[in-house]
């Protein structure tokens, strides 16, 4: 405290290397998973042209055949055709989606905002109920609450995400009809604030709900560990009221390791945004990666595996960059 | 402890402003492509469909059993069945022996692009189809036709092969603009694949694939124009996906399996439309499989499935047993001596006379080959998959093995010849022509047409005989002997006509039930008329 | 924060599922319970047990072929006849809930297998080669972790569809990465010890010092890692079924029937959903304690670093 701009600047230097490495590593482990993509596909026995025929490739010719390939950039060895593909990612071209018959740029474009958004307040309410409950369970450690928490949270773990999307559809849509349960908006109204606000309440309460009991399991376990941490026990010792020592003091040691766990946990929450948006027919992008599964679009599958490693990286950078910034200890030890 | 209370507050509030950040950046609605603005007028209709149609191609079998909402034929059905002219301005002539026939066309009848319905169009469009290098698929609905000419500037004139009593019924694929079909080459290469240019009520406006089809009204149609102005069309091939997004409020219909539109009706106070079909579901067996073409195998099978069960349980009721194409549904035409009863304790006769000896684990065999193979279904079709796990377990209790496979059909349609597959077709209005299509040896092999490779000499003599009957009592019994000669060495095992269900909003006029044929998805339905729908005042 | 660490951002997803359990109190703090550990053991094995011994033995001992169908039982609910009810082809729930634990564990072990067979060959190379070899093989795993588990499992059987060796595969090349850590960090331990030195000093080439010292001793890590994928390996199976990417509609697996769950819910037929639900909770949380305990007793200290 006594001299601030010493320890910022020391800080923002950390930063900058932080990020820089992180890119510097990033960016290879992204060509990585773009190659490694490639490989499966040239290996699978599928042909993605057969996708472009459909039903028709029995009656076309080989020659059509061809064409239809030149044509896709479908032509050549597989890495002919990755260096086409990351060519062409350069300048923001990924390609024509064969099954929604749209550039892959165009449906990332329509979709991912309805991805974020969902994501975003389905991480408010995990936050919100992992910070609650897993102080209160934490403060009150073995009594009745901590062993709702605990037992509620093993059970969900246990769970993969679409089990509670059917038990929030039996309830919401055939028991107690108050909230819909599927789309964007109702019969051809517009997208508007209400619309959009009232469908997505059920899928982001589902999503946010079934990444919370490992946040809130983990939020009680450091809140334990740092509520024995010295500076805790003296807090205590000078007799401060036990709120402010629990919220000033302990909660805040345990926070920090939260934010980074929070940033690794980026993945699971795709993966339940897979399952929950095709639970509700969110139209989200990660509901377009079932579809395009389905109906083996491989140029979407490819974009939307790299976008996906791209959030990845990018969620656990930002995890350490707001960890580096908040934790006083951290500029020691970098 | 200074520290702590402001890494604290470091903490949640920047988290809290990411959020909200992120939150308020998306809740700005982008109104998605494609969304329909609302319309609570009843000018706007939105629908759910199952299914997607690869293109919107007449000549490639799209609207070939009518109700198009593009094309029109030279004749359609009516509501009764009855066959009504459409393009044509009257009914045909036909010269006395019944192979050249006069049609004479509608005048003032305008496309989709502005020009006007003429003798060259449909000449154009039918020479297309009979041209074998332009590949038109429905040239196997018109085997028959052999030539077509103009007759001055508003008739044609079919020449056939041989005399066809029935031959308008087979005029009722939709009429190409002649602009269109210039050039040559296959017809599969044609722009109008996925930019449909018609006469029919509504013209497209936009085809999303995999996403929705836009169709406005055709002001100029000549039925008068739709009072329904705009129908939105969106694909949703998951039958819980859509019957979740109709009970939703978010479409005004969408067609459904039945137990689950029931369910859906109820909910959501929707219509629940019933509409009889002629859509037969028969397990094609491939001749090529030694087991599946084994005549007690084929005989016994057609006695172990309990048809009626599969109606009752698994299609809640809603359809019909089936023992061959004909549909209980045209009465006069169907058989009643060639209908085969659930009888176990028969099938297990049949089988032990002809020496399929069960084994330890309950299945038979002869000479040391097994009674098993395999069926295919379309794993995303939830009546052909319970069907075949229905099929499957009458099987086993008959000691046959049948082994499921759930393909795509991209990986179902090479492998017909060879295993069995759970097939659907059929429709009210001629189906002793498709009789003739599924089961005569001529079309062994051909796609979808008899793809087992069935012959049967007898069965073969009488599908012959009813497609060149003079008149409709000669042809009525035709068709009743062509049944008997099948039952009598059944090549297939028919399992139901199914029935189809749908939910609708009750917010128009001018519905009228209709027996359907085989169809996918919500072309025909309620909404088969749609053109002659008024909103509810 | 380590070095490696701030390069990849990856390390603290050592164990990439929901599965692990709070983290356990420090030892001889005055809070924490030792007891929990030894119970989560007996609960989990015992569970364990309990259910394999279901899932083989309910569908034989029932009497009933789990595909048969019964045309007049067609969505019942729960009675003594149908303990769990009956599905909307006339099955019994119970039967194929049962069977379908049998075929989901099955997949599961022969993923948890491949994973450990392919994370263990790749950790020991990268171990004993290290250089710039254990770097490119490390940022080869940083890669496979980069992207969702479950995103990489559907593009495999996406491109691979329709058998079950594509769902093996799909979940066996996409968990193998933590075996891989693990095995080489106890590579790079054991690489130290004297009697390793000892052996390449006396003459003994590097294939023979990794097959008679190394790999011995890393077994008990992999075994570990093996069963700790069990319960990712079931849910894996599960989602991707439930999504209509895994196993055939007909077979019997806890995702396919939750699957066809989705149809029930909205039929209001719950006995569909929530007895396989019931039992996919309990096959994990069994796995799950088993390997929690394993763990705390193999790396006492491990657990509690990690979560910070």
């Amino acid at each position: 405290m006594t001299a601030p701009a010493l320890p910022d600047r020391r800080r923002g230097r950390a930063l900058a290397r932080l990020v820089g490495l992180r890119v510097l590593v990033g960016v290879p482990t992204v060509l990585l998973v773009a190659v490694a993509v490639f490989l499966l596909a040239a290996a699978s026995p599928f042909r993605p042209v057969y996708q472009y025929f459909g039903v028709g490739i029995f009656s076309a010719s080989d020659e059509d055949i061809a064409a239809a390939e030149r044509a896709l950039g479908l032509d050549g060895g597989v890495f002919d055709q990755l260096g086409r593909w990351l060519a062409g990612l350069l300048t923001g071209d990924l390609g024509q989606s064969l099954s929604m018959r749209q550039p892959v740029t165009q449906v990332i474009v329509e979709r991912l905002p309805w991805t974020l958004l969902l994501a975003g307040l389905a991480l408010l309410v995990s936050l919100v109920l992992a910070l609650t409950a897993g102080t209160v369970a934490a403060w009150r450690q073995g009594g009745w609450f901590d062993r709702v928490v605990t037992t509620v949270g093993h059970t969900l773990e246990g769970l993969p995400p679409f089990v509670l999307a059917l038990g929030a559809i039996a309830v919401f849509a055939v028991a107690w009809p108050v909230l819909p349960v599927a789309g964007l908006t109702d019969a051809g109204a517009a997208p508007t604030f209400a619309q959009v606000g009232r469908h997505v309440a059920l899928p982001a309460v589902v999503l946010g709900v079934s990444q919370t009991p490992w946040l809130v399991l983990h939020v009680r376990a450091s809140l334990i560990s740092a509520l024995d941490d010295d500076h805790v026990a003296g807090a205590r010792a000078r007799g401060l009221p036990e709120t402010v020592v629990v919220l000033r003091h302990a909660l805040p040691t345990a926070l920090l390791p939260f934010v980074t766990v929070l940033g690794n946990r980026l993945p699971e929450l795709v993966t339940g945004a897979v399952l929950v948006e095709t639970v509700f027919s969110w139209p989200g992008i990660a509901a377009a990666v079932v579809s395009a599964a389905l109906a083996v679009d491989f140029p979407l599958l490819a974009a939307l595996t790299l976008l996906s490693a791209i959030a990845v990286l990018a969620g656990s950078l930002v995890a350490d960059m707001t960890v580096l910034l908040l934790d006083p200890r951290v500029d020691a030890d970098v | 402890m200074c520290c702590c209370v402001i890494a604290l507050r470091n903490t949640v509030v920047p988290l809290l402003a990411v959020v909200a950040v992120v939150t308020v950046g998306c809740a700005a609605p982008t109104p998605a492509p494609g969304e329909p603005t609302p319309a609570g007028d009843g000018t706007e209709l939105t629908l759910a469909d199952g299914y997607e149609p690869d293109d919107l191609n007449p000549l490639l079998g799209y609207g070939a059993e009518g109700a198009s909402k593009f094309y029109d034929g030279l004749y359609a059905r009516d509501g009764e069945r009855n066959l009504q002219p459409a393009l044509a301005a009257a009914e045909a002539t036909p010269s006395p022996d019944q192979r050249t026939w006069t049609v004479p066309l509608r005048r003032g009848v305008t496309f989709h692009d502005g020009s006007t319905l003429g003798p060259e169009d449909v000449v154009a469009t039918y020479r297309a189809v009979l041209d074998p290098d332009r590949a038109a698929t429905i040239r196997s609905t018109v085997p028959m036709l052999t030539a077509v000419e103009p007759v001055g500037t508003d008739a044609v004139r079919f020449e056939l092969a041989h005399p066809y009593g029935s031959f308008p019924a087979r005029l009722t694929s939709g009429i190409l603009p002649s602009e269109v079909l210039e050039g040559g080459g296959p017809v599969s290469d044609l722009p109008v694949n996925t930019r449909a240019v018609g006469t029919g009520p509504y013209s497209l406006e936009e085809w999303r694939r995999g996403d929705t089809m836009i169709m406005k009204a055709n002001e100029r149609y000549w039925g008068g124009a739709p009072a329904v102005k705009r129908v939105t069309v969106v694909f949703a091939t998951d039958d819980n996906t859509r019957a979740q997004r109709v009970a939703a409020g978010e479409f005004d219909g969408t067609v459904l399996p039945p137990a689950l539109a029931k369910a859906v009706a109820e909910q959501s106070g929707m219509e629940l439309r019933e509409h009889a079909s002629a859509d037969y579901r028969t397990i094609s067996l491939p001749f090529a499989d030694p087991v599946a073409a084994d005549p007690a195998i084929r005989a016994a099978l057609n006695r172990a499935v309990n048809r009626q069960g599969m109606v009752d349980a698994l299609l809640a009721g809603q359809g019909q047993p089936a023992f061959h194409p004909i549909p209980g549904v045209l009465p006069d035409q169907v058989e009643p001596a060639a209908e085969f009863t659930y009888d176990p304790a028969e099938a297990a006769r049949i089988l032990d006379e002809a020496g399929w000896v069960p084994g330890p684990d309950g299945v038979r065999a002869r000479d040391g080959r097994t009674a098993s193979f395999t069926l295919m279904y379309p794993a995303t079709d939830t009546i052909r998959r319970d069907l075949a796990q229905a099929f499957a377990s009458d099987a086993r209790a008959a000691g046959i093995d049948v082994r499921l496979e759930g393909l795509g059909w991209e990986a179902i349609e090479p492998r017909m010849g060879r295993d069995a597959l759970v097939l659907g077709g059929g429709d009210p209005f001629d189906p002793g022509f498709k009789s003739w299509q599924l089961l005569h040896s001529s079309n062994a092999a051909d796609g979808f047409n008899n793809p087992g490779s069935y012959a049967n000499p007898q069965v073969d003599a009488a599908l012959d005989a009813a497609l060149r009957a003079p008149d409709e009592a000669s042809r009525t019994e035709q068709i009743r002997a062509f049944q008997r000669a099948y039952a009598a060495d059944p090549g297939m095992v028919f399992l139901v006509f199914v029935g189809h269900s749908y939910v609708a909003q009750d917010r128009w006029d001018g519905y009228v039930p209709v027996v359907e044929p085989h169809t996918h998805g919500v072309t025909w339905g309620p909404w088969w008329n749609l053109e002659d729908w008024t909103p509810k005042p | 924060m380590s070095d490696s660490a701030l390069l990849t951002g990856t390390h603290h997803r050592r164990d990439p599922g929901p599965w692990r359990p709070a983290g356990r109190p420090r030892p001889g703090s005055p809070r924490g319970r030792r007891t929990s550990g030894r119970a989560r053991l007996l609960a989990g094995a015992s569970g364990l047990v309990v259910l394999v011994l279901a899932a083989v033995l309910v569908p034989r001992l029932g009497g009933l072929d789990e595909g048969a169908v019964d045309y007049t039982a067609i969505r019942l609910p729960p009675s003594a006849a149908h303990p769990f009810g009956t599905d909307s082809v006339g099955r019994d729930v119970l039967l194929r809930s049962f069977a379908g634990l049998w075929v989901s564990l099955q997949v599961a072990a022969a993923c948890a297998v491949l994973s450990t067979v392919i994370g263990t060959l790749f950790g020991a190379l990268s171990g004993l080669l290290g250089g710039w070899y254990d770097r490119l093989l490390m940022r080869v795993v940083d890669a496979v972790n980069a992207v969702p588990h479950l995103l990489l499992g559907i593009v495999i059987v996406a491109l691979y569809r329709g058998s079950v060796l594509a769902v093996i595969a799909s979940i066996g090349l996409t968990h193998w990465t933590t075996v891989a850590r693990v095995v080489r960090a106890e590579i790079l331990s054991l690489r130290g010890r004297p009697f390793v030195d000892a052996a390449i000093s006396g003459g003994a080439s590097r294939m023979r010092v990794l097959r008679r010292h190394l790999l011995p001793a890393v077994v008990p890590q992999a075994v570990l890692s093996a069963v700790l994928i069990l319960p990712h390996a079931v849910w894996h199976e599960t989602a991707l079924s439930f999504l209509g990417l895994g196993l055939p509609p007909h077979l019997a697996s806890l995702g396919t029937i939750l699957g066809e769950g989705r149809q029930a819910v909205l039929l209001g037929s719950w006995w569909i959903v929530v007895f396989p639900s019931l039992l996919l909770a309990a096959t994990t949380l069994c796995v799950a304690g088993v390997g929690a305990w394993w763990r705390d007793r193999t790396l006492p200290r491990r657990r509690s670093e990690q979560a910070l």
